[in-house]
C-alpha cells in the first residue's frame, strides 16, 4: 500500500475525538469506506476549516501512518452543500443517506456507483432542499440495494417463477411473490410494486411518486431485504423530523 | 494479562474510561496517584464523590446545579426575556466568559443525531417549548455548535417555536470566520455564509 493516498471522499461521520481531533467516515471512489483521523480540526484555526464536517464532498489526502487509522493532511473542497444545511427535512435526509451507505458498504471494497449516487443524492438535495421527500430517499436506499447485489427481484415470482398474481414480497426469497408462494411474506399493493420498478428504472431526480401505504411496503421490503441478505439494521428513511403532521 | 494487583488495575481501568485517556496515560495517572500522599489522593476521591452526590441538573434550565435552581436561574438581575439555547452545560462557561449575554440559558443535553439514536426526546426540547409558552420570554436564541448535528437541531427547534410560540423571536449566533484565521483555509460553507453575513464597515 502506498505510504499517501489521494482520493475524491465524501464525509459520512465526523466523530469527536480527544482534545480537538475528530475521526471520518469517509466515502471514497475506489477505496469504499475509509476511516481517518483529522489532527486539531476542531480548533478555530484549523487549517481544514469546516470541511470535514458530514456531506462535505472533498478531494482528501491520506496519509497511512504504522497505526489503523490513516491521517487527514489535506482537504480541498469540491462540494460542501450549503442549501441543504439551511433546512431540517435535507439535512436529516442527508444524514439517513450517509447512515445507510456506511452500513450497507462498511468495507473497503470499491463499490464507484455508491459514491456517485451519494454525490447525486447530496446533489439533488442541495439543489431543492424540499426535494427530501419519503419517496426520494426510498429511491436511493433501492439503488444502493442494487449495487450491493440486493435489489429486490420483481420480473417474476422469486419462488417459484409465475408471472401473474404477484401479490406479495418476501424478503427472505428475494422479491416479489405469487399467491401461491405467499409464506414469510407481506402483502405488496401495486403502487409500491410500480414505485420500485419506476424507481429502479429512473435516475433519483426522476423518482416516481407513491402514496404512502405504498412507500411505508417499499420501505419494509427494503429494509427487511437488507437485514434478511447482508445483516444490516438500516434506520428508518422517514424522518421523525420532517414527518407531516 | 496484567501483573498489577488487582486494586491497582482496577484503577486504571476506571481512569481508562475517561475521554482521551488510554491505557498508557491511565497507567502513569495511576501510578501518580500511588506515589501522591493521602491527603492528594483522598482530595480527589472526595471530590468526586461530592461532585456526583451534590451536582444535578437545575430544573428550571438544566445546566449543572448545587441545589434545586442554578446561580443563573436564581440571579435576579438576569433578563427573564431573553433564552440562549445551548447543547451543553460546558457550552453555558464560554458565552459567560464574553460577559455580552443578559439572559438566561436552557441546555438541551446534547444534539439532535437520527442515525445516533438521539431524537427529540431524549433532548430537553418540549421542556424548552413549556418554557418559553409559559414565561415572559421574548427572544430564543440558539446557541447550538455550528456543526452538522447543531445545526440540524437549531432548525428543529426553530421551526418548532415558529409554530407553537410564533411570537418570540428566534435568532441564531452568527457565524463567520475566527478571529485570527486565514482566509486562504476558510471553508466555502463559513465564508459564504460570512459574506451574507457581513455588516457596514
Ligand atoms: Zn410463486
Ligand atoms: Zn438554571
Amino acid at each position: 500500500m502506498p505510504a499517501t493516498l489521494k482520493t475524491d471522499a465524501i464525509v459520512l461521520r465526523s466523530i469527536r475525538y480527544g482534545e480537538a481531533d475528530r475521526v471520518l467516515h469517509l466515502y471514497t471512489p475506489a477505496h469504499g469506506r475509509l476511516s481517518a483521523i483529522a489532527k486539531g480540526s476542531r480548533r478555530a484555526h484549523s487549517r481544514f476549516g469546516g470541511r470535514l464536517e458530514p456531506f462535505f464532498r472533498l478531494t482528501t489526502i491520506l496519509h497511512e501512518g504504522r497505526s489503523e487509522l490513516r491521517t487527514v493532511t489535506s482537504a480541498a473542497t469540491l462540494a460542501g452543500h450549503p442549501r441543504l444545511r439551511e433546512h431540517a427535512g435535507s439535512l436529516d435526509a442527508a444524514a439517513r443517506a450517509c447512515d445507510a451507505v456506511g452500513r450497507l458498504f462498511e468495507t473497503e471494497d470499491p463499490h464507484p456507483g455508491v459514491y456517485h449516487l451519494l454525490a447525486n443524492e447530496l446533489a439533488l438535495l442541495d439543489d431543492d432542499p424540499a426535494g427530501a421527500t419519503l419517496s426520494n430517499q426510498l429511491a436511493f436506499r433501492l439503488k444502493l440495494l442494487l449495487a450491493a447485489g440486493l435489489a429486490p427481484a420483481l420480473d417474476a415470482c422469486a419462488s417459484c417463477g409465475e408471472q401473474a398474481d404477484l401479490v406479495a414480497f418476501s424478503p427472505a426469497a428475494g422479491g416479489i411473490v405469487c399467491g401461491a408462494c405467499e409464506a414469510a411474506s407481506f402483502a405488496l399493493d401495486p403502487a409500491a410494486y410500480s414505485f420500485m420498478v419506476g424507481a429502479l428504472g429512473a435516475s433519483l431526480a426522476a423518482a416516481p411518486a407513491a402514496p404512502m401505504r405504498a412507500l411505508r411496503q417499499v420501505e419494509r421490503a427494503i429494509t427487511e431485504l437488507a437485514e434478511h441478505h447482508a445483516q444490516v439494521r438500516l434506520r428508518a428513511a422517514g424522518s421523525v423530523l420532517s414527518a407531516p403532521g | 494479562m496484567s501483573t498489577n494487583a488487582p486494586p491497582i488495575q482496577r484503577l486504571i481501568s476506571e481512569l481508562a474510561k475517561l475521554p482521551g485517556i488510554g491505557t498508557r496515560t491511565a497507567q502513569r495517572l495511576a501510578f501518580h496517584i500511588l506515589r501522591a500522599d493521602d491527603v492528594d489522593a483522598n482530595g480527589l476521591a472526595d471530590a468526586i464523590r461530592e461532585v456526583k452526590e451534590r451536582i444535578g441538573l437545575c430544573e428550571e434550565c438544566f445546566n449543572l446545579a448545587d441545589g434545586p435552581r442554578c446561580r443563573i436561574c436564581l440571579d435576579e438581575r438576569r433578563d427573564t426575556a431573553i433564552l440562549c439555547v445551548v447543547e451543553e452545560p460546558g457550552d453555558v462557561i464560554p458565552i459567560e466568559r464574553t460577559h455580552e449575554f443578559p439572559g438566561r440559558y436552557h441546555v438541551l443535553g446534547g444534539a439532535l443525531s437520527p442515525i445516533d439514536g438521539i431524537d427529540p426526546d431524549d433532548l430537553k426540547i418540549t421542556e424548552l417549548y413549556e418554557r418559553v409558552a409559559h414565561s415572559e420570554v421574548k427572544e430564543v436564541v440558539l446557541a447550538t455548535n455550528p456543526t452538522t448535528t447543531g445545526e440540524a437541531t437549531a432548525l428543529h427547534i426553530a421551526d418548532g417555536l415558529r409554530e407553537r410560540s410564533p411570537a418570540v423571536t428566534v435568532t441564531r449566533l452568527a457565524s463567520g470566520l475566527p478571529v485570527g484565521a486565514d482566509l486562504e483555509y476558510a471553508d466555502e460553507v463559513t465564508l459564504s455564509r460570512a459574506l451574507a453575513g457581513r455588516r457596514p464597515a
